[in-house]
């Protein structure tokens, strides 16, 4: 977590402009005029395809067709519109609206006009081609893989320049843009052409596949209507494909198959459209999601706002302008993605300061009427929770700070110890060695010699005296020699006897953690030789999940404070600033037991 | 006897040297700021004795310690003495715990006595130990409920006591003025009344007496 920062203005000035640079703009869309008159010129082009198939000299069944051409060209329209109207910010709309017109263009190979003839017969391959292509750019009408790029450049290649090919070398004698007259060569060419399609429309709904299984893979909510437009465009263009291959070799009836495709073909945007009112369906639950909040305000808010949203990743950070931060419901550090990494982020405000960020998957981020009612919805409670956030990262600094204070304090008594040693106490020595020489000498008279003795035996209690100064300050014996050996000399002077039970693989552990259990069993141990009357004690030290267990047990009369109110307060204080905890039991007649759990992390 | 010396403060090695020297056949083969070079020095030239500050450079924490481990193990041959601002029970159990030949363990104070001090070197020279007294008497002042110790009479206490330490039995008659056949009977009649399973070799004993005194 960052260190508050003097200036809350800075900190609010970095929110606005973070803000900016990661909030949702909605792009400009359709306008209704716009909309009207695309919806017009379809549905007029509709009829004129029709009207052509009715009056062509060279059609079998007109009718059927005219209606199967008629059914998906405007459900590609309606399609289209609509993708276009709800999701401004996707090129998917305007695919599906081009899919339509290149479709009703085909079409003109029904006139009985030549050039109009001609013209229609040279995009008849057209279409495949465009529906591999809008079907693989669900749903952002972009082309995001290179494989899936690779085949729709190849499919309209083969489309148009082999149909060209065809055209010019005359397959169709009756078509303006022939130049030659080599039949049976143009119709190698359309058997090629026909099979390349086939095959790299079975190649399309391959990867459509493999793309199902990639998305439906954590989502489970999202699964069913991902699957079945998959399905639907999968569908197609197996068909698509079938129909092509079947035209080549004969099949099964194939007039009744192509009806069919056709009939698929327009149901694959209505497939789409399920996907959209799928997603609208997905905004009643945030009715769901106000009740939920409102029986329990005080709820983490992730797990609700995940389901509403259907995106399990869904992470929510909270802002802390103390902090100049973003953190998560625990008031745990918690960075905002950045722009490359794959995420959608929306920041949430209150009166133009953030509140909270929602962090989310990018294929929701067309959802804007879903994101607006989330937003609504969880406002408050997110201003609460935003609040409660704060909370706890100032508990958790006071902790941190705790911790601090009592590291400096620990290493300023063992910079002290240090000075003792190898000043005072070092410098007495000598001046004992010197003056046990000088006793000894034997030039000294009697009385000289005695005074000398005196002032060695001087000497010799001021280093007594040090030395339990010098142990008070910081346990010298526990840095150079670690735990075991530290506590068998805390064992030797307690009075009664103590068992220590030391787990074998302990090892040398941070220092403040064996510092912190050092001090538990002397505490401890003292509180036993003061208050206890117990014959005997047992010190236990294991390491436990990654913290160190110290357990103290007397059997002694018991009934001790374990509200921590005396000495074990400080004991409690020190553990808790490293995380740990601290319990005492002392029920009356049976002994004390004091446990202490200090992480080691 | 030949003495090798790790001490970082110039003052008491200084002192060390010159008291050693003064004792007429001690001869003082090196004195070291650092416990590697002590080490390597007893390595090549096998002293009789080493004298290792039990916190030396670089860190100040358990330098000496290991070095004094060290010679233990690999040079039984050479007695060792552990010097220290403090002693710790933990640390004279680590020091003793294959066995208390030629091994001492006392604070810093006691150079000032001497004649004491000079004692102590030759006596784990010899083969025996040395025991700082304040180890012992924490030993002795812990309560017990049922102490054997109180079934001790005061001369035997006493008696205990410097055995503790690591004095052999002339040295127990000397210290408290009494025939050796005295501190003999003592001694017996301690491990009879202690329950210690008794033993001839002096230093052995001191183990067993700070093992007792321990449980």
């Amino acid at each position: 977590m960052a260190r508050p920062r003097p200036g809350g203005g800075g900190a609010r000035r970095r929110v606005q402009t973070g803000a900016q640079a990661t909030a949702v703009t909605r792009p400009r869309g359709l306008t209704i005029a716009q909309a009207w008159l695309i919806l017009l010129v379809g549905l007029a082009a509709v009829a004129g395809s029709a009207l052509l198939a009715l009056t062509s000299d060279h059609m079998v069944r007109p009718r059927v067709q005219a209606l199967l051409s008629g059914w998906v060209t405007t459900m590609f329209l309606f399609s289209g519109l609509v993708a276009w109207w709800r999701r401004p910010a996707s090129r998917f709309g305007p695919l599906l609206l081009v899919a339509s017109a290149v479709w009703v263009l085909g079409t003109l190979q029904r006139s009985n006009q030549p050039v109009a003839y001609s013209v229609g017969h040279v995009i008849d391959m057209l279409p495949p081609a465009v529906f591999l292509h809008v079907f693989l750019a669900y749903p952002t009408g972009r082309l995001e893989r290179r494989s899936e790029r690779l085949l729709v450049v190849a499919c309209y290649g083969v489309a148009v320049g082999l149909q060209l090919l065809k055209v010019l070398l005359g397959v169709n004698p009756d078509n303006v843009f022939a130049l030659a007259e080599a039949q049976a060569a143009g119709n190698w060419v359309e058997r090629v052409q026909l099979v390349c399609v086939g095959a790299m429309l079975v190649a399309g709904a391959g990867l459509l596949l493999v793309r199902r299984r990639r998305e439906t893979r954590h989502d489970r909510r999202r699964r069913r209507p991902a699957a079945l437009l998959v399905d639907a465009f999968g569908l197609a263009l197996v068909m698509l494909a079938a129909l092509y291959v079947f035209g080549l070799f004969g099949g099964p009836p194939f007039e009744a198959f192509r009806h069919l495709t056709f009939v698929a073909l327009g149901l694959a945007p209505v497939a789409f459209l399920i996907g959209l009112l799928d997603a609208r369906l997905a905004r009643t639950d945030v009715g769901e999601f106000l009740i939920e909040l409102r029986t329990d305000p005080a709820r983490d808010l992730q797990p609700p706002l995940a389901k509403v949203m259907h995106d399990p990743s869904l992470q929510v950070a909270y802002w802390l302008p103390e902090y100049d931060g973003w953190a998560d419901k625990d008031g745990r550090p918690l960075p905002l993605p950045g722009s490359d990494s794959g995420r959608a982020v929306r920041i949430i405000r209150r009166d133009a300061s953030a509140v909270a960020a929602l962090v989310f998957d990018p294929s929701l981020e067309d959802e804007h009427e879903l994101l607006d009612a989330v937003e609504a919805a969880a406002g408050i409670a997110l201003e609460t929770a935003r609040l409660r956030a704060e909370l706890r990262a100032q508990v958790q600094e006071l902790q941190g700070s705790r911790a601090r204070v009592l590291e400096a304090g620990r290493r300023e008594r063992q910079r002290l110890e240090r000075d003792l040693h190898d000043g005072a106490q070092q410098r007495l020595v000598g001046l004992s060695l010197e003056l046990g020489v000088l006793g000894r000498a034997e030039q000294t008279d009697p009385e000289t010699r005695r005074r000398l003795a005196r002032l060695k035996k001087e000497v010799v209690m001021s280093l007594e005296e040090l030395r339990d100064v010098a142990r008070g300050l910081h346990p010298a014996v526990l840095t150079g020699h670690g735990l075991p050996v530290a506590l068998e000399s805390l064992a030797a002077r307690a009075s009664v006897p103590v068992a220590l039970d030391v787990e074998p693989s302990l090892g040398r552990l941070p220092e403040s953690v064996e510092v912190a259990a050092f001090y538990v069993v002397s505490e401890s141990l003292t509180n036993i030789d003061k208050h206890a009357r117990a014959r005997s004690a047992v010190v236990r030290l294991a390491l436990l999940d990654g913290a160190l267990v110290v357990e103290t047990v007397d059997d002694g009369d018991g009934g001790a404070d374990t509200e921590l109110g005396t000495g074990l307060r400080g004991l409690a204080d020190r553990v808790e600033a490293l995380g740990g905890r601290l319990q005492v039991w002392s029920p009356k007649g049976s002994g004390t037991r004091l446990r202490a759990e200090i992480p080691c992390g | 006897m030949r003495v090798a010396i790790a001490e970082d403060s110039v003052l008491l090695r200084e002192g060390l040297t010159r008291i050693l020297a003064e004792a007429g056949d001690v001869e003082v083969g090196a004195a070291y700021d650092n416990a590697d070079a002590l080490v390597q020095w007893v390595r090549t030239f096998t002293p009789d004795l080493a004298i290792v500050d039990i916190r030396l450079p670089p860190t100040h924490q358990d330098e000496g310690m290991r070095a004094a481990l060290h010679i233990r193990e690999h040079h039984p041959e050479v007695a060792v003495l552990v010097l220290s601002q403090y002693v710790e029970l933990g640390l004279a159990l680590q020091l003793l715990s294959e066995s208390a030949d030629r091994v001492g363990y006392l604070l810093k104070d006691r150079i000032g006595d001497v004649d004491e001090f000079v004692g102590a070197c030759r006596r784990v020279v010899a083969g025996g130990s040395a025991v700082d007294p304040q180890i012992v008497s924490t030993l002795l002042r812990r309560q017990r409920s049922h102490d054997p110790l109180g079934a001790l009479t005061p001369r035997e206490h006493e008696v205990l006591e410097l055995m503790a330490t690591g004095a052999s039995n002339q040295g127990i008659a000397d210290a408290l003025v009494i025939t050796l056949r005295a501190a003999e009977k003592y001694v017996s009649s301690i491990f009879t009344k202690l329950g210690i399973p008794s033993t001839r070799s002096e230093s052995r004993r001191v183990l067993a007496v700070l093992r007792y005194l321990r449980a």
